[in-house]
């Protein structure tokens, strides 16, 4: 998350020679902790670093995430062609678009059950920035879409403050129902 | 000449009456469901107070939510007129008028004549006004007068959902939890309100002198928290919540 | 003191022919099977000069409006509005939107029986979720085509070839779309006529509006709302043109003879963004103090089309016929009716609150104006969006202003009794009291007089 955000506000060329010393470091890293459940976390635009430290330290880690300000903004390739800059707009327009732009099928829906499949999600929060209406009228579409691909989902109300003890209480929660169905399978 | 002013606020009713400009008779009572009733008995000994009788009072007008079913007044006021009114008799060179009653909270703009040139009021929230504390006070476990002294011993400011009087009730329930000093949840509270109340004098452009009006300005706590966000001090009549009547009972003598 | 001056009034003589309008373009939507026609959904902004090219028997629902009118009815708006938030969608959604789901999955029409299901939706994407709330339908009835057209390309000032040309490709490409899935030839004539008969209501509804500069007003809000709403239905239709032309004399008529909309008019106004829609009340309300409202940015710039006049002063937008115009082809059609919808005044405040600023205050100046009424409108973010900013330009301008927070579309939000309140109060900041007695809080005051 972190990444990302200094991704958005940093020269490219110096963060990109900052991101290939850590990707040198992930290969071999063992960051010693049990990875627990695997979650995804789905959503608008979110720097909350604290929630995702609270839900991490209930034994279960963020594998992967589909929201505006994590892989939705450096998703995609730039497919090199003559013209630089329209390979440039060429990523942008392929790129699976902010829900705003995402009509008249949603493009997201099958690119967030593709990252559920490949990260081995076992359950996503979705979590839904108040007042951002695109993300809002995509939300009760991409929970249905998971639920039926057997993908549980936990949908938490985000504002300018958030409610961090009944926050934990909900993950939890989840979190034992999802071990519950890993007993039963 | 003898004027009277009721404010027949959302929970307590107050009349003032006024002799040639001097408060010489108040009273308080809780509004209640027969809020006329309430202000008859308010009424009446405000008037005990004064040592008058109900014919020397030659005007009478009223002000507050409930101002159309007050007794015996003859013409109704804004609360906004009346803070300004009352405001500007006790401090000339009052600018802006804070008013935070029970369930409203208002920021006023005046001119040096007393005339309202802007304002501003809480939109349908009671996070900007008394009834917040009262709520808070009751998740606390303290009595609503203790919130003030307690919150000013606090030295450590955090955030509170200033959003919503009732989600901020089960955010103290967290925090009391997590074993955050009362002192430091009463201090944020008052900060909540505070930050409300001064996005509204920010909309209508403070300046000082700012006067503070109503029953939340006894509150030392709000007081501290409200300074700080204005960033300047407020000055504060001895009887805060009765200004609006007495500014009614002025009003009243003006005609 | 002075004496109010009281002016003639007289109901408008065209009302009923308005009202029957309304009615029968609701009716022609339902029934538009039985005849063998066509019917289609969308946006009241979208483009519905061009379903025109698939037959005379095509036949629209406008979304917004549809909204509006359940909103107005607010037993069968709660139950909308609950049937929306049972099936999951937030309430901080537009709340025309949330009615009109609402409608569709309770499978109830407004106007009696089952939701009339469109054969295609045809839309634009004028703000963050306008193609999304047919995409939601789709959710729910997911055989139903859909093609939106995307529209954000700037303010009117920054237009050029580019971006002009983004658009009418979409719209070749929505014809050739809508010939496929209806099986229909599409005839360029009726597209032609369509788009002529759009620019001349939307100009003639500018015209209207233009009249209400008059000192009294001929109109008043209120009243307006239930003539604009044509537009807002069939902008593109001969019989609202037609209509509006009808309006326009009897209006100018009321102007020359100094018939006034409220008899004890004293206190100009306008206000901004959607009212609320359930308590319309509001605008009498006003009248008991003299005050009425003679337009909006909203009433005057959603179906009304606008341009400088060589006087300097904000008058309708010559048409192209007016120009002497003659459209040969589809492609002139289409561009035609582009760059006409993209001088929407109501479209510019969307990429600046300082264009929004500036319309308002222009109108404020030449419809002589004492102070503006805000609805902080929770329905609308797309027209409440910098409208605070909207709020200290006129200010700086010198206009009182007066906010109110409230919803369109959704009641709960909305509080009439405070508003009224605010409204006495704002009211005695100008200057402006009822005469009441102290006691009678129903009473209806015989005039409204200015304080000395």
């Amino acid at each position: 998350m972190e990444m990302v955000i200094s991704a958005q506000m940093t020269d490219k060329s110096e963060h990109n020679q900052e991101v290939r010393q850590i990707l040198d470091r992930l290969r071999s890293r063992d960051n010693g902790r049990d990875t627990g459940v695997r979650l995804m976390i789905i959503g608008s635009e979110d720097d909350d670093t604290a929630f995702i430290r609270m839900v991490e330290s209930c034994g279960a880690t963020f594998v992967v995430d589909e929201h505006c300000t994590g892989t939705r903004y450096f998703w995609n390739d730039v497919e090199p062609r003559d013209d630089r800059l329209e390979a440039i707009a060429a990523r942008y327009i392929d790129r699976v678009p902010c829900p705003s732009k995402d009509w008249v099928d949603r493009t997201r829906i099958p690119h967030i059950l593709e990252l559920a499949r490949e990260w081995n999600v076992g359950g996503a929060i979705v979590m839904q920035q108040k007042f951002c209406d695109p993300h809002e009228l995509d939300t009760p579409a991409i929970r249905k879409a998971l639920e039926e691909a057997g993908i549980k989902t936990l949908f938490l109300e985000f504002d300018v403050t958030v409610p961090m003890g009944q926050f934990k209480v909900r993950v939890e929660a989840f979190l034992e129902m999802l071990a519950e169905e890993d007993l039963f399978e | 000449m003898i004027t009277a002013g009721i404010d027949m606020g959302a929970k307590t009713i107050k009349v003032v009456i006024v002799d040639d400009g001097n408060m010489v008779g108040k009273a308080m009572t809780i509004a209640g469901f027969e809020a006329t009733e309430s202000a008859e008995r308010a009424y009446t000994t405000a008037l005990g107070e004064a040592g008058l009788a109900e014919g020397d009072v030659e005007r009478i007008a009223s002000t507050g939510a409930g101002r159309r079913y007050a007794p015996h007044a003859k013409h109704d006021v804004s609360e906004v007129k009346c803070a300004v009114k009352g405001a500007i008799d006790l401090y000339p060179n009052a600018r802006t008028v804070i008013d935070v009653g029970a369930e409203e909270g208002r920021a006023i703009r005046c001119t040096e004549d007393g005339n309202v040139m802007d304002f501003a009021l809480n939109e349908k929230c009671a996070a900007g006004a008394g009834a917040f504390t009262e709520a808070m006070s009751r998740a606390l476990e303290v009595k609503v007068e203790e919130l003030g002294p307690m919150s000013v011993k606090s030295t450590n400011a955090i955030p509170m959902n200033a959003q919503c009087a009732v989600f901020a009730e089960s955010e103290v329930v967290s925090l009391l939890h997590a074993k955050t000093p009362k002192e430091d949840i009463a201090r944020a509270v008052h900060d909540a309100i505070a930050s409300r109340i001064v996005s509204l004098a920010r909309k209508v452009g403070f300046e000082p002198d700012v006067v503070l009006i109503g029953g939340l300005a006894r509150n030392v706590g709000f007081v501290d928290s409200l300074q700080r966000a204005l960033g300047c001090d407020v000055l504060i009549p001895s009887d805060p919540e009765y200004i609006g009547a007495y500014g009614a009972a002025l009003a009243a003598r003006a005609g | 003191m002075t004496a109010t001056p009281t002016y003639e009034t007289r109901p408008l003589q065209c009302w009923g022919k308005a009202k029957e309008i309304r009615k029968q373009y609701y009716v022609d939507y339902a029934s538009a099977h039985e005849r063998g026609g066509l019917r289609w959904a969308g946006g009241a902004w979208t483009f519905g000069a061009i379903p025109c090219g698939l037959g005379d028997d095509v036949y629209s629902l406008t979304s917004e409006p549809y909204g509006a009118s359940i909103a107005a009815n607010k037993d069968f708006s709660m139950r909308c509005l609950e049937a929306t938030e049972r099936a999951g969608y937030a309430r901080d959604l537009c709340s025309y939107m949330r009615n009109y789901w609402g409608s569709l999955l309770l499978d109830e029409y407004l106007w009696g029986g089952s939701f009339p299901k469109p054969d295609f939706i045809w839309q634009d994407h004028i703000c963050c979720s306008h193609a999304k709330w047919y995409q939601v339908v789709g959710d729910h009835e997911p055989d139903i085509p859909q093609f939106c057209i995307d529209v954000a390309v700037g303010p009117e000032g920054a237009i050029n070839e580019n971006k002009l040309s983004y658009i009418v490709g979409q719209m070749h490409d929505g014809i050739d779309w809508m010939e496929e899935i209806t099986g229909r030839t599409y005839d360029d004539e009726k597209l032609i006529e369509a788009v002529y008969q759009e620019c001349r209501s939307t100009s003639l509804w500018a015209e209207i509006c233009c009249l209400n500069k008059a000192i009294p007003a001929p109109l008043e809000e209120k009243t307006m709302y239930s003539l604009y709403v044509l537009g807002t239905l069939a902008k593109h239709s001969k019989v609202v043109a037609d209509f509006y032309e009808e309006l326009r004399d009897e209006v100018q008529d009321r102007v020359d003879n100094h018939i006034a909309a409220v008899p004890n008019e004293r206190c100009r106004l306008m206000s901004d963004t959607q009212p609320p829609w359930g308590f319309l009340s509001l605008f009498r309300y006003l009248e008991e103090y003299g005050a009425l409202s003679v337009g909006s940015l909203y009433t005057f710039g959603l179906i009304g089309m606008w341009e400088d006049k060589p006087d300097g002063s904000w008058g309708p937008r010559t048409t192209p016929q007016q120009q002497g115009i003659d459209i040969k082809d589809r492609d002139q059609a289409l561009r035609i009716l582009a760059a006409w919808n993209l001088s929407k005044p109501e479209w510019q405040h969307f990429y600046s609150p300082h264009l929004k600023t500036a319309l308002m205050v222009r109108i404020a100046k030449e419809w002589h104006l004492d102070g503006v009424l805000l609805h902080y409108n929770r329905g609308c973010e797309g027209l409440s969006v910098g409208i605070a900013e909207n709020r200290l330009g006129l200010i700086e301008a010198g206009y009182p202003v007066m906010t109110f927070e409230g919803n369109m579309g959704d009641e709960r939000e909305f509080d009439l009794a405070r508003t009224k309140a605010r409204i006495d109060t704002f009211m005695e900041t100008l200057g402006f009291t009822r005469e009441s007695t102290s006691t009678g809080s129903a009473s209806a005051p015989s005039r409204a007089r200015r304080c000395t």
